[in-house]
């Protein structure tokens, strides 16, 4: 906080032409700041000047509701000015401008983070006041359906940039009055504008404060996108998995906050940020909510058996084949044998190479134009596959190995990159030292996480430290919702209580319409 | 306090099992019994829960005191720090004899030409950087790690169902009671009243009223899977489970269902390297407190990796070769242990009962 | 504070384990460097006391080639001879001598954990196996059900045998053991099962025994083929005499290793669905007394006469049965009181009940086991009689 040298605040002058000079020197020479002078008053001797920047405003809604009136009700002003003994501004507030949200301000710097946010400033000569007139409207996108979570059940909607429009959607999920909007501007020179969401009475108030505490003490020129949020708050920076939850759906969103957690927004980034973010969330889809249980358990345990086939299939395999190949059953051993034979490279630098590859080829499509990616992916699928094979560089199996990895690491979206990450450290692990190696490198990996906290929740809860309830209920299998009748109490939320106990369905006890047969 | 953490006595009881499975999952305790291990397991399991019970109600005794801030209030600064090297010495020994176990066990069933110094660098690695996490860390990792091995034990047990030949447990009691008793002692100084390390751990019970309960839960449960991994194995292997140095590795490489269920015994190594891993955790974590706490140290951390270091020298130079190891640990180790596992918290909580300690202070019961 | 020293420490882990990435992979075995031995034969020349040892391996390029080498070849190798394996021999005092020789010849590092048996020449047998056994059991590379079998000759023409389905020939061999032992012929013997005999110290070991014999195939070119054609006795690490085929079956009947099979008598063929055997042992006076108790269900899958099947008839098969197989039962027992080898364990039973009278027998069980009395109760029933009820033709 001491490095924002705090501006002495300037207040205006009785002078239009005083204050218009100190407004340009601050605002600089930039082509969009539009300042519309004019004169307003039947015999035109009063200087005005309305002040906004081009694209970040409503331009129908300044010329229509603001300009308009102000230069063709003169009479009318003048009328009213000199029936009530009223200041010029008051009265324009008052009975000219058809517009909502009308402010009144005396400071320079006021003027200039308002004009900078869309809004409208109007100065006259011989006032000491602005007003600032709400005229933000700039271009934005549409709300769509989610791009990179999809549902199949669920509903088809997502954030956008406009920060409004976010906080609108959840609104529009919870009609409690106690979902709380606290909002605060973050940047010195980006100010964006930053809101924490979460239900009064539900989330742990010192969570709140402790989200607070770590916003107030980002101290940096500009926030971008919620990604900057994320590793200004996290608590282990130097952690490969992720503390902090992100979504671009509402009605994860809404989920997350229903359960005790907290929402952070942030202006220009469709995406929202839930805290705080446990391992188990990276395997829950809201999918799994909206389907039946049964299927939903099923698929839990296949995306933990697939993050798992993604982190470790390369490092078994390499480590079986160069370390114990006692321990392939024979009749797989001698296939296995059959198809390394005659390959140049050992089993570790083949796997390093593919898995290597594979990354390059994803990120090569995920960045290339949309038309070019396909192509891309195509000549990978042909050097990969085929032609590595028959060339006699790549063993079959190999290939078959990285593309089930492939497949499986994106199964569990969030822990994504992170599984990258560690299946080159263990293919790495597993070519000089084997299983004991990935035992080991694992057991450390697994002590970090069993450390590791977000934002005060152990990460790995509620599997450990247990919470047998929280286990059983929603970790890697789902119960009815029916059954889920708190709150994980690993969060710690105010109100535990989330449905009345009676909640499961039954048939009617005596049926008027019971068909008799 | 130096340890601020504090785990349940739920966590307690998860860890404690892992450390009596420690290096026990793969060499057997009461193998010289031949076929009746289990009944020396199971009088191992009687007898060293006496014991747990005299160590248990020393700590509890005093809430929120180690055994070396405990010796200093019951001997007195001198000889209680005494007290304390001595007790920090076994932890210190123990842990370079779980070391060496680790080591011949990799070095001859997997790992021949990998130098011992760099295994058992690796292995310290791994428990320094978690004992640097603190006991909540440690206490978390046990929990998801036990589960996972004891399902294997059993995963492994159904597997082996169809090679057992029950007849080879018989005839029970085949022993003279003078030999089966001493395989019991033997069994009760290892792996269960090694659990005395515990009197570092007990101090950060959330409830300490809890904790015997949790140290004889733990300690059942560990027995139970010992037995039925001991019974396994002699089912399986007959007269040759006393012959074998790791039966359980040689059981499990006879499962062979429809040729693909075969060649498991990986998952015994890997067992056993989780579950050292816990012991050897904990081990280091007494004796690095314990140090801590002896010289006053702000902070136990920066002495880890030295600590550590040490355990390895230790390891690399306490014995020469396999057999010195398990001579050492069959015939000399079971009377080794007897004054820190028995004696001196016996005489500690006999003191400690005669000059009511601890004293009571401003009324408060 | 805190931080700065957690990064510190991190630092030294990461150095150190980066370093030994790059000293390491000391065990590292890549699979090409590596001969498979599917197969391993032990010889021994009484005379001159030195051992031989054949060595079958795998070689991979051969058993499935991959595409890369073309699809053509994958024919050859079935018409061409068995090129998908390698024999080797080696010759020296000890057998660890001689498996060290195999460097000198071999291009790749000899890997025993994949072999499937392990095949001991008679003379070698007869001589003593206690080194072969120790180096075997010794060995972490050994496995504990590596099935074992002597050979009538030598374990190296066994070995050399080109013949089979399997492409490596001693998954043939592995193979054509278990289903001699699934079918009640003659017991599977792993080294596990061996060794648990012999260092049981009365109880005497067994092995199926394996012959070559010779065949005309279809292009009148001569063939030779493998056949197990009995099992090995042993006293001690030395064989000692040989069972046949009906004392083989006599064997697995009481050492309650029946699991599927056939019954043969006169009128019938019947097939065996389940038995379980009990060895009942008494002492009485200083005399030990043995009742084997046999109770064993089968069902009728072949009659040779054209009658209707009656209660009557199902019970004369069934007795009928049941003396078949106390004669193979009966057969076995003479044979092994006559070799002086306690191949059913009749020991471990009296053990087990008797154990304190035990130990004044274990030591002279030699001279006790030829004077144990062995009784037979063979309880035997027919359970289905097939898809036919009625004899498809009448007399």
């Amino acid at each position: 906080m001491k490095a924002t040298k705090k501006v002495s605040p300037v207040n205006l002058s009785r002078k239009l032409e005083d204050n218009l000079k100190n407004i340009k020197d601050s605002l600089g020479e930039s082509s969009d700041i539009i300042i519309r002078e004019m004169k307003i008053s039947s015999n035109a001797n009063v200087d005005a000047a309305v002040i906004y920047i081009d694209g970040l405003v409503d331009r129908d809604l300044v010329s229509r509701d603001i300009l308009q009136p102000l230069m063709f009700n003169l009479q009318f002003i003048k009328d009213k000015v000199g029936q009530k003994n009223s200041s010029l501004l008051g009265c324009i507030k008052s009975s000219v401008l058809t517009v909502g949200q009308v402010e009144t301000t005396e400071n320079i710097d006021s003027i200039i983070s308002s004009v900078m946010t869309g809004q409208t400033a109007m100065l006259a000569e011989g006032s000491i006041q602005a007003l600032v007139i709400d005229t933000k409207g700039w271009e934005k996108r549409a709300i769509e359906s989610p791009e990179n979570e999809i549902s199949i059940r669920g509903p088809k909607d997502s954030f956008t940039e406009t920060l409004r429009i976010n906080t609108a959607l959840l609104r529009r999920k919870i009609r409690d009055p106690n979902l709380s909007l606290v909002s605060m501007q973050i940047g010195q020179r980006s100010k964006t504008d930053v809101v924490i969401a979460y239900i009064k009475g539900i989330t742990p108030d010192n969570l709140i404060e402790e989200i607070k505490q770590r916003l107030k003490r980002i101290d940096t020129d500009a926030i971008l996108d919620i990604g900057y949020i994320e590793q200004y708050i996290e608590e282990n920076p130097l952690s490969l998995v992720p503390t902090v939850g992100t979504s671009e759906r509402p009605d994860v969103v809404t989920a997350r906050m229903l359960e005790g957690r907290a929402a952070i927004l942030v202006d220009g980034s469709p995406m929202a940020l839930t805290v705080p973010f446990l391992f188990v969330e990276g395997f829950q889809n809201p999918d799994d909510y909206y389907a039946r249980p049964f299927f939903a358990s099923f698929v839990r345990i296949i995306r933990l058996l697939g993050f798992l086939l993604s982190i470790y299939l390369p490092g078994i395999y390499v480590a079986l084949k160069s370390f114990h190949p006692e321990l392939f059953p024979t009749p797989l051993l001698i296939t296995v044998a059959a198809a390394r034979e005659g390959h140049p490279f050992p089993v570790v630098l083949e796997a390093l190479l593919m898995l290597i590859l594979f990354e390059i080829l994803r990120e090569a499509g995920l960045r290339l134009p949309r038309s070019l990616g396909q192509a891309v992916s195509i000549v990978g699928a042909l050097v990969i596959g085929q032609a590595a094979v028959s060339a006699g560089l790549v063993g079959a199996p190999m290939v078959i190995v990285v593309a089930a990895t492939a497949i499986a690491s994106f199964m569990v979206v969030p822990f994504a990159d992170t599984g990258a990450l560690f299946r080159l450290i263990m293919t790495i692990v597993a070519g000089f030292l084997g299983l004991f190696g990935m035992i080991i490198i694992s057991l450390e990996v697994l002590s970090h996480l069993a450390a590791l906290r977000s934002l005060g929740v152990p990460y790995l809860s509620p599997v450990t430290p247990l919470n047998t309830s929280d286990l059983i209920k929603d970790t890697w299998l789902r119960a009815p919702l029916w059954a889920l009748g708190s709150r994980p109490a690993f969060l710690d939320p105010l109100d535990k209580k989330r449905q009345s106990p009676d909640q499961k369905p039954h048939p009617p006890q005596n049926n008027p319409n019971e068909r008799k047969s | 306090m130096l340890e601020k953490g504090r785990i349940s006595s739920f966590q307690l009881s998860v860890l404690l099992v892992g450390f009596v499975l420690g290096s026990s999952i793969i060499i057997t305790p009461g193998g010289d019994a031949g076929h009746d291990a289990w009944i020396a397991i199971a009088l191992g399991l009687m007898e060293g829960s006496l014991i747990a019970l005299i160590f248990t109600a020393l700590v509890l005794r005093f809430k929120d005191k180690t055994i070396i801030e405990i010796n200093d209030l019951v001997f007195g600064k001198v000889i209680g720090k005494l007290i304390s090297v001595l007790f920090l010495w076994y932890f210190l020994h123990l842990g370079a004899l779980v070391l060496n176990d680790y080591v011949h066990f990799f070095r001859l069933e997997l790992y021949p030409a990998t130098p011992r110094t760099v295994m058992l660098l690796i292995i310290m690695l791994v428990c320094a950087s978690t004992v640097n996490r603190g006991i909540e860390a440690l206490a978390r990792c046990s929990l998801i790690l036990v589960p996972l091995t004891i399902s294997v034990i059993f995963l492994v047990t159904m597997f082996l169902i169809p090679h057992f030949n029950l007849n080879n447990l018989m005839p029970i009691l085949d022993l003279p009671i003078g030999k089966l008793l001493w395989s019991a002692h033997s069994v009760a100084s290892f792996p269960f009243a090694e659990s005395v390390v515990f009197v570092m751990i007990l101090a950060f019970l959330n409830k300490s009223e809890k904790g015997g309960r949790a140290v004889s839960k733990a300690l059942i449960i560990a027995g139970l899977v010992l037995i039925i991994a001991s019974i396994r194995n002699s089912a399986v292997l007959g007269p040759m489970v006393a012959a074998y140095n790791y039966p359980s590795y040689q059981a499990v490489q006879v499962i062979d269902i429809r040729d693909i269920f075969t060649r498991l015994e990986i998952l015994v190594a890997i067992n056993f390297i989780t579950m050292g891993f816990l012991k050897i955790s904990v081990l280091l974590y007494g004796t690095v407190l314990g140090l801590a706490q002896v010289l006053n140290l702000q902070s136990y951390r920066p002495i880890i990796l030295p600590v550590g270091i040490l355990m390895v020298i230790l390891a690399l130079t306490n014995v020469a070769n396999t057999i010195e190891l398990f001579d050492f640990t069959h015939k000399i180790y079971p009377i080794y242990a007897v004054p820190f596992q028995i004696i001196i918290p016996l005489i500690t909580l006999i003191i400690a009962k005669l000059r009511q300690l601890p004293k009571t202070d401003g009324g408060m019961p | 504070m805190k931080n700065r020293q957690q990064g510190k420490i991190s630092l030294v882990i990461l150095l150190s384990i980066i370093s030994v990435f790059i000293v390491g992979c000391w065990d590292s075995r890549e699979l090409s460097t590596l001969s498979l031995i599917a197969g391993l034969g032990f010889d021994l020349d009484p005379a001159t006391k030195r051992a031989t040892l054949t060595y079958q391996s795998i070689v991979p390029s051969q058993v499935k080639p991959s595409p890369s080498m073309g699809g053509g070849e994958g024919k050859q190798t079935g018409s061409g001879g068995l090129q998908s394996i390698q024999l080797d021999h080696d010759t020296g005092l000890s057998p660890y001598e001689v498996l060290n020789r195999y460097t000198q010849h071999g291009s790749r590092i000899p890997f025993y954990q994949h072999t499937q048996v392990i095949v001991i020449g008679k003379a070698a047998a007869e001589h003593g196996l206690y080194p072969f056994l120790d180096t075997v059991i010794r060995n972490p590379a050994g496995r504990p059900n590596i099935l074992l079998a002597i050979s009538d000759n030598k374990a190296s023409d066994i070995l050399a045998v080109e013949d089979g389905m399997e492409n490596i020939q001693a998954v043939g061999m592995a193979n054509i053991i278990k289903l001699s032992a699934r079918f009640s012929k003659y017991p599977a013997v792993t080294c596990l099962d061996f060794t648990s005999r012999f260092i049981g110290k009365t109880t005497a070991p067994v092995a199926p025994i394996m012959g070559v014999f010779e065949e005309t195939g279809p292009e009148g070119k001569r063939q030779k083929k493998i056949r197990i054609n009995g099992t090995a006795v042993f006293k001690g690490d030395k064989m000692i005499g040989k069972l046949n085929e009906q004392e083989s079956s006599g064997l697995l009947w009481v050492i309650n290793q029946i699991e599927k099979g056939f019954v043969i008598i006169p009128e019938a063929s019947l097939e065996i669905i389940g038995s379980k055997t009990k060895i009942i042992p008494e002492l009485t006076g200083g005399k030990i007394k043995i009742t084997v108790e046999i109770e064993e269900e089968a069902n009728l899958i072949q009659y040779n006469n054209a009658r209707n099947i009656t209660p009557d008839l199902i019970h004369q098969l069934e007795k009928a049965q049941a003396r078949e197989i106390e004669s193979q039962v009966k057969a076995v027992i003479k044979k092994s009181m006559a070799l002086n080898a306690d191949i059913f364990d009749f020991g471990g039973a009296v053990h087990r009940k008797y154990k304190k009278e035990w130990k004044k027998m274990e030591p002279r069980w030699d001279d006790i086991y030829p004077t144990i009395e062995v009784s037979v109760k063979v309880k035997t029933r027919l359970d289905e009689i097939g898809d036919i009820n009625k004899a498809i033709m009448t007399e």
